[in-house]
C-alpha cells in the first residue's frame, strides 16, 4: 500500500528542486480531527508539511484561477475535472500546472462521524486500512471508513484523475457507472407542491454566508450576481425568497459545469444539502445532451456549444 | 360576485421573429387574451435565466419566451444556445415546485401571426387553470 | 452575591413560573445541530449540549434587523417621511447561554454603547435580555476561553451562573438583576458541602481545556511590525474568504445596512456582512483598500487581536468559543494566527 504521504512530498521536494515549478499547492494536516488545510509550499525545507488521509475534501482547483506563476497542485479525480473546465474557460494556462494525480478512494465526511459518536467528542483520529479509529476522552470506536464517505463520494465514478502530469500510484479500479441521480429522481417523483416543501425545508437554516459559493471553483466571478446593485436582483436578507433566488441561480451558472466534488456541502456551516440543486442539472445534462463536465480537454462546455437537433419537445 | 382570475403572463419576444410575429397578428385584428405583457429582446439567446426569476419574483403568474425557429436565428445562433439554455432552466425551476404550466417557450416566426395567436391562448389557459403565482415572489422581506 | 441549589425538577418548575415575565430562548435542536431559539409552549431548553452552531448574537443583533420604513404614496399623509420601525421592548431570558458568548456581549458593547456613539438597535437588544448561563463542566476541545481572559464558570458577562451537579443545579448571582431573580426564586442557600462540588467542577473544567493560547504580548507588539510581518502569506492561502468565521463568532459585529424597495413601499434593513467579502471595502469611486485576499485575512485578525486590544485596552476580541475553529472549511486556526502574532519578533 503505497504510503501518499510520502509520495507527495517526494515528489512535491522534486519538482522545487528541479525548478520544474514555483510553488507546489496541496494540503497539511489538520488542527482539529477530520480537516485539512490548504497550503501552498515554495521551499523544499516545507515540503514535509504536505499530507494526504481522506479529509482531504477541499478541490485544490478553487486556488488556481488567474494566478500567474508554474504551480504544482494535488488533484484527486474531480479536482482534476475542475482544473479541465478551467482551463477550458481559460482561468489558467496548461502550461501552467504540473498535475500531482492522486488516484483517490473517497473522502469521509466528519458530519456523518459526528452524527454516529453522538454526545462524544472525537479528540483523535487515525485510519487503518478501510478502518477509522476514533478516540475521545472515555471512549474508542472503530468504524468502517466505507460507511462515511462523502455522499458524492459514495456514487463517485471518476475516482482517477482526468489529467495530469505524474500519478503518484496506480489508477484504482473505477466503479461502473452507478446510479448517481437517486435523490434526484426521488424529488421528481413528487409534485409540485411536495416539491416546494422539500426545497423549503432544505434551505430553511440558510444564514446567506456563501460559504458554498467561495469553496466552488467554479465560482470565480469577480463580481458576484449576488453583490449586483444596478440592478439588484437578488436582495442579501434572510428573506426565503432571496434565499432561494441565490441558490437555484447558482446552481444554473454551474450547470454543465460542476463536477460534483461535494466542496460546497463540505464548507457549508449549517449543513444543507447543497449538491441537491446542482444534482438535477447533473442529470439533466447528462440525459440530453450526453456530457459530463470536466472529462476532455478539447471540449467546450455544454452551454457554450449547440446541436442543430438538440431536444427541444417542450418548444411550442 | 368576484372577477375572474386574469393571469399576468410576462413575455418576452425576440426582435426579429417573434415581436414581428406578434406584431402581424395585431396588424391582422386576430383576437387573442390580454394577460402578455411583452419585453422586446434582441434575440431569444438574450435571455438570462435572471429574468425569469425576475419576472416570478416580482409577482407574474407565468413567463413566456418566445424566438426565431431554429436556422432562421437573425444572428445565426443564438436560439441554439437559448434552446439548451431554455431546457436545463425549465428542468430546474419545475423541479424546484414552480408547477410546470408557469413557463413556456415557443418558436414564433415573423410570419406566423396565427401561430402567435394559438400560442396566447394556449399558455394564457394554462397559466390561468394554475390559479394566481402562490411561490416565489418577493415582497417585503420576510425577516424579523 | 447570593447562591441557591436547587433540585433539577425544581429548576423546570422556576422556568415554567419565569415564563409569566419572559419570553424564554434556549438551545433547541434544528436540523443537525443545536441553536438558540425562542422555547415556545412548555419547551424546555436542552441543556445536555456543548455550544450551538450560531451564536446567540443574533438575539441582540439579527443576521437582518428591519429599521425603518418609508412610503412614497401620495395618499400617504406620512410619506416621504423615513419612519422607525419600533423594536420590540419584552424581556427575553437566555438559559443555558455559555459563559464565553455571554462575556462576548460586554466586549461588544465596547464598540455599540459608549460615551461617544450608541447604537439604539444594538442597545435596546442586550437591555431586553437577561442571560442565565450554563457553565461548561465539558468544554470541547477546540475551547480556549481561559486563553483570553474568560473561562467555562466566568460569570462576568451573565446575571446568573449555573453549575450542573448532576441532581441539582448550583446557580450563582453574577449581578443585581441576577439576584433579584434569584432572591424570588426557589431552592436553598447552597451548603459548604455544595460550594465545593462546584469549585471542584469548575476547576476540572479549566485543566480540560487542551488548547493554551498566548496573548500576553499582543499589546506591545509594534503595530506596522505585525502588519508588515511576513507569515501573512501562509496565513492567507487557504482562506476562501466564505463568511462562516464571521457570522459564527460571537464577537464579530460589521452589518450593512440597506434599503429595499417594493412598489410605493421600502424599508431600510440592516443585515449581518462579513469583512472577508471583497467588496466590504469597496468605495463607491471604486477604489478597494482590502481588493486582496490577504488584507483581508490579516484586517480580521489584526482587529480582533491587535487592533481592539490597543483600542479598548481590554484584551483581546476573541472569547476562545472555537466556533471558526471547528467550521472553518479550511482549517485557518486563530489559536495558530495568534500564537504566531504573539511571538512574532520583527527583523
Amino acid at each position: 500500500m503505497v504510503d501518499y504521504t510520502k509520495e507527495i512530498q517526494e515528489r512535491a521536494k522534486r519538482l522545487l528542486e528541479d525548478k520544474k515549478v514555483d510553488a507546489v499547492i496541496g494540503y497539511r494536516q489538520g488542527t482539529v480531527p477530520m480537516m485539512n488545510e490548504p497550503i501552498l509550499v515554495r521551499e523544499t525545507g516545507k515540503t514535509d508539511q504536505l499530507y494526504w488521509d481522506s479529509f482531504c475534501g477541499v478541490n485544490l482547483a478553487n486556488y488556481l484561477t488567474k494566478r500567474k506563476e508554474r504551480l504544482a497542485v494535488v488533484a484527486k479525480g474531480c479536482d482534476s475535472r475542475n482544473i479541465i473546465i478551467h482551463l477550458q474557460e481559460g482561468q489558467i494556462k496548461r502550461e501552467q500546472l504540473h498535475i500531482i494525480g492522486v488516484p483517490c478512494l473517497g473522502m469521509l465526511d466528519r458530519r456523518k462521524v459526528w452524527a454516529k459518536l453522538g454526545d462524544k467528542e472525537p479528540l483523535l483520529v487515525r485510519e487503518e486500512g478501510d478502518q477509522l479509529l476514533v478516540s475521545g476522552r472515555g471512549f474508542e470506536e472503530r468504524l468502517k471508513k466505507s460507511d462515511f464517505l462523502q455522499d458524492n463520494c459514495a456514487i463517485c465514478i471518476h475516482r482517477n484523475p482526468v489529467l495530469y502530469d505524474e500519478l503518484i500510484t496506480d489508477p484504482v479500479k473505477e466503479p461502473q457507472r452507478t446510479d448517481r441521480y437517486e435523490d434526484v429522481r426521488t424529488v421528481e417523483a413528487m409534485d409540485s407542491g411536495a416539491r416546494w416543501e422539500y426545497f423549503e425545508k432544505l434551505i430553511e437554516p440558510c444564514i446567506r454566508c456563501y460559504a458554498c459559493r467561495n469553496a466552488c471553483p467554479l465560482c470565480y466571478c469577480p463580481t458576484c450576481f449576488v453583490d449586483e446593485s444596478r440592478p439588484q436582483w437578488v436582495g442579501k436578507s434572510l428573506d426565503p425568497t432571496d434565499v432561494r433566488t441565490f441558490h437555484y441561480l447558482r446552481a444554473f451558472h454551474c450547470a454543465g459545469r460542476c463536477t460534483d466534488c461535494g466542496a460546497c456541502e463540505r464548507a457549508c456551516p449549517v449543513g444543507i444539502k447543497v449538491r441537491q440543486f446542482t444534482k438535477k442539472l447533473e442529470k439533466d445534462v447528462w440525459e440530453l445532451y450526453q456530457f459530463e463536465a470536466g472529462m476532455v480537454l478539447e471540449g467546450r462546455p455544454p452551454l457554450d456549444v449547440f446541436l442543430p437537433d438538440d431536444p427541444e419537445q417542450f418548444i411550442k | 360576485m368576484s372577477e375572474p382570475f386574469e393571469p399576468k403572463i410576462i413575455t418576452f419576444l425576440c426582435n426579429w421573429c417573434s415581436y414581428g410575429g406578434a406584431d402581424l397578428a395585431g396588424v391582422s385584428r386576430l383576437q387573442y387574451p390580454p394577460n402578455i405583457r411583452v419585453v422586446r429582446i434582441p434575440c431569444s439567446g438574450r435571455l438570462d435565466p435572471k429574468f425569469i426569476l425576475a419576472s416570478f419574483r416580482r409577482g407574474a403568474d407565468g413567463v413566456w419566451v418566445s424566438g426565431c425557429h431554429p436556422g432562421d436565428c437573425h444572428y445565426i445562433a443564438g436560439n441554439y444556445y437559448a434552446r439548451r439554455k431554455f431546457a436545463l432552466l425549465k428542468g430546474l425551476l419545475e423541479h424546484m415546485g414552480i408547477e410546470s404550466g408557469r413557463l413556456h417557450f415557443s418558436w414564433v416566426s415573423s410570419a406566423e401571426a396565427t401561430k402567435f395567436q394559438q400560442v396566447v391562448t394556449e399558455v394564457t389557459e394554462a397559466v390561468k387553470a394554475l390559479g394566481p403565482a402562490q411561490h416565489f415572489i418577493k415582497k417585503m422581506p420576510e425577516v424579523a | 452575591m447570593i447562591e441557591k441549589i436547587l433540585s433539577k425538577k425544581e429548576f423546570n418548575d422556576w422556568l415554567k413560573e419565569l415564563r409569566k415575565s419572559f419570553e424564554m430562548i434556549g438551545p433547541k435542536t434544528q436540523g443537525e445541530q443545536i441553536d438558540f431559539a425562542p422555547l415556545a409552549g412548555d419547551s424546555a431548553p436542552e441543556l445536555s449540549f456543548q455550544n450551538s452552531r450560531l451564536s446567540p448574537k443574533g438575539f441582540v443583533q439579527p443576521a437582518s434587523e428591519k429599521m425603518f420604513q418609508f412610503t412614497v404614496n401620495p395618499e400617504d399623509p406620512e410619506a416621504h417621511i423615513l419612519k422607525e420601525i419600533l423594536q420590540e421592548t419584552s424581556s427575553r431570558l437566555v438559559v443555558g447561554i455559555r459563559p464565553c458568548d455571554a462575556r462576548a456581549f460586554n466586549l461588544v458593547q465596547l464598540n455599540f454603547v459608549n460615551p461617544d456613539i450608541q447604537d439604539p438597535w444594538w442597545r435596546q437588544g442586550r437591555e431586553r435580555l437577561t442571560l442565565m448561563g450554563l457553565g461548561c463542566s465539558n468544554p470541547c476541545s477546540t475551547c480556549f476561553c481561559t486563553s483570553v481572559g474568560g473561562g467555562p464558570f466566568d460569570g462576568s458577562g451573565l446575571d446568573l451562573l449555573m453549575f450542573d451537579l448532576d441532581q441539582d443545579y448550583l446557580i450563582q448571582a453574577c449581578s443585581e438583576n441576577g439576584e433579584a431573580l434569584l432572591k424570588a426564586g426557589p431552592g436553598k442557600t447552597s451548603t459548604e458541602e455544595d460550594q465545593k462540588k462546584a469549585a471542584q467542577l469548575k476547576t476540572k473544567a479549566e485543566e480540560s481545556i487542551a488548547a493554551q493560547v498566548s496573548t500576553d504580548h499582543l499589546k506591545d507588539q509594534p503595530l506596522l511590525g505585525l502588519f508588515n510581518a511576513p507569515f501573512w502569506d501562509e496565513v492567507q492561502f487557504a482562506c476562501i474568504n466564505c463568511g462562516t468565521c464571521t457570522y459564527l463568532c460571537p464577537t464579530c459585529w460589521c452589518f450593512d445596512i440597506q434599503d429595499e424597495v417594493h412598489g410605493l413601499e421600502g424599508i431600510r434593513m440592516r443585515n449581518w456582512d462579513s469583512c472577508m467579502y471583497p467588496l466590504f471595502t469597496l468605495h463607491g469611486s471604486g477604489h478597494n483598500p482590502r481588493g486582496e485576499k490577504v488584507q483581508r485575512v490579516r484586517q480580521r485578525f489584526m482587529h480582533k487581536l491587535k487592533y481592539y486590544v490597543d483600542k479598548y485596552e481590554n484584551g483581546v476580541a476573541c472569547v476562545g468559543c472555537g466556533r471558526c475553529v471547528q467550521f472553518c472549511p479550511v482549517n485557518i486556526d486563530i489559536r495558530r494566527v495568534c500564537q504566531l502574532m504573539n511571538d512574532y519578533k520583527a527583523n
